[in-house]
């Protein structure tokens, strides 16, 4: 048989920026977990869905890094690549990879509708959104995930699971997008009757960062898979899939943005980093 | 991931999908003969299309703000109504809503309003309006708390910011808001607009809890924090 050179040869991202982007990513989030664990103003349901969607981002960079690191020492000689021990380490970080992705994508559903019912439904915020009944939908969502995660583990090989997970992403885009969306035109009718809109192009751009981040950083992973499924053979899909490794740096990216999107706009948050970080007088 | 690639691209050429962890190459090359199109097309599409899509969704953002309010393509007219220094809204022309305000008993989940007050927090509109927003919303909250309608204990409830923290001290008067961190606490709880809907009907319904007409409940609450805003 010919050898495969390619004519889309596989695009290769040096490991260092992958440990880069892993490790800050990492880092970054890790703190903002931190961060709202420990001040005692930042417990509130708002601040828990963005503390769990960090927590899972913080996963999923450690479960990046940790398999970099492992193809490291396979590509050095350390490990054996087919040794069932680290086949089945892989197997566990991939799934924790994709239980953290899916669980990311819950946490933005869980922030889109905080959210929503923040502002239509202001005046019952406090008896809609308890924080009891935070702690049960943020119960749901892990254990969801770890379900998820577990059964992933058992069953990679079956190409439902992928099935699941793209669909999976369609409708929580379709739905968050559609929130938002629903959010910024009936604030624009707000804006119209009080007839002053001090920041008129703002609540668009901010709108456009957080779901095109969200897009442009999914989206081309989930064609990927659907490339894989649809079309494996075409030599279109295997131009596209040769950029694979970009198109986890750009997931990975993801776990690095996501907070300045949702933690860094808050300044008490960016506060208590201040406080932490420089360790002034902390509590 | 490259491992998961590897296998599936593998994987992916057999007809049973049967995806194993094997890593070698592919034995079955595709061809790459007779492409009509360049290779990557699929790639430049995917991108091209997404770009479009972002930048369709701005546009039309930008556009539903921009055919929204009248005034708000006049920043002067806009910009004239805040008094410079002086973060307090002020009570001027819609006193009556004020004295809705006020009247109003203040329930704890009302708090959260203020939140919507807050916009983004790089707002290059000029500090002074921001800061209008936050005292604006300072304003009747500490508004609110003088009038005890709020127990302190509700308050407490509230902890959604850190910054409310500073609300919870009684109020001596509408203190002067020109402080930056008050005000940078105010702002930025929001990554979306600021607005609350006046006209969601079931909304309205369902939240008929105060003493204003109900048409205008939610509409007027916040209308009110906008008067104090909007210094018209």
């Amino acid at each position: 048989a010919i050898t495969a050179k390619s004519d889309c040869p596989e695009v290769e991202v040096p490991v260092p920026l992958f440990f880069t982007i892993g490790v800050v990513g990492l880092a970054e989030n890790f703190l903002v977990v931190v961060a709202v664990i420990c001040n005692r103003n930042l417990h509130s349901p708002m601040y828990c869905f963005i503390c769990s969607l960090a927590a899972f981002n913080t996963i999923a960079s450690l479960a990046k890094t940790w398999e970099n690191l492992m193809l490291v020492f396979a590509g050095v000689g350390q490990l054996d690549q087919r040794g069932s021990s680290e086949t089945k380490l892989d197997d566990v970080m991939d799934s924790l990879l994709c239980m953290s992705f899916v669980g990311s994508i819950f946490s933005f559903m869980a922030i889109a509708v905080d959210r929503y019912i923040t502002i239509f439904h202001a005046l019952r915020y406090h008896n809609i959104m308890t924080m009891r009944r935070t702690a049960a939908i943020l119960g749901v969502i892990w254990t969801t995930c770890g379900v998820l995660a577990m059964l992933m583990v058992r069953f990679f090989d079956t190409i439902f699971i992928m099935t699941c997970f793209i669909i999976f992403f369609l409708i929580s885009l379709v739905l968050i997008g559609c929130l938002y969306v629903y959010m910024f035109m009936l604030a624009r009718i707000h804006a119209r009757r009080i007839a002053a809109l001090p920041t008129s192009g703002s609540g668009a751009l901010t709108l456009t960062i957080l779901f095109g981040a969200f897009v442009v950083c999914w989206a081309p992973f989930f064609l990927h898979l659907i490339i894989i499924m649809v079309c494996p053979l075409n030599p279109y899909c295997e131009c596209y899939r040769s950029l694979f490794q970009l198109h986890v740096v750009l997931l990975m990216s993801h776990a690095l943005i996501d907070p300045a999107i949702y933690a860094f706009r808050s300044a008490e948050l960016r506060h208590t980093f201040r406080k932490m970080l420089l360790c002034s007088d902390w509590r | 991931m490259s491992d998961f690639h590897n296998q599936s691209q593998a994987s992916a050429r057999r007809s049973d999908y049967v995806w194993q962890y094997e890593y070698y190459d592919d034995e079955e090359p595709v061809s790459f003969e007779g492409l009509k199109a360049h290779r990557y097309s699929i790639v430049i599409g995917f991108w091209v299309g997404l770009a479009v899509f972002v930048i369709f969704m701005f546009f039309v953002l930008t556009l539903l703000t921009k055919t929204g309010a009248p005034h708000q393509e006049n920043p002067e007219h806009a910009e004239k109504h805040h008094r410079p220094g002086s973060c307090l809204a002020d009570n001027g022309s819609p006193q009556d809503e004020n004295e809705r305000a006020f009247s109003r008993p203040l329930l704890p989940e009302s708090r959260s309003f203020f939140h919507f007050y807050i916009s983004e927090e790089e707002q290059g509109q000029g500090k002074c309006k921001a800061e209008d927003q936050g005292g604006g919303a300072i304003q009747g909250q500490r508004a609110r708390n003088r009038l005890g309608g709020v127990s302190s204990s509700g308050m407490e409830e509230m902890e959604e910011e850190g910054e409310e923290s500073e609300e919870r001290q009684p109020l001596q008067g509408l203190v002067d808001e020109g402080k930056s961190d008050r005000e940078s606490a105010f702002l930025s709880h929001f990554n979306i607009p600021n607005f609350v809907n006046l006209e969601h009907s079931s909304t309205l319904g369902e939240d008929d809890l105060l003493l204003c007409e109900p048409s205008a409940m939610l509409g007027s609450q916040s209308r009110s924090q906008d008067a104090h805003r909007n210094i018209n």
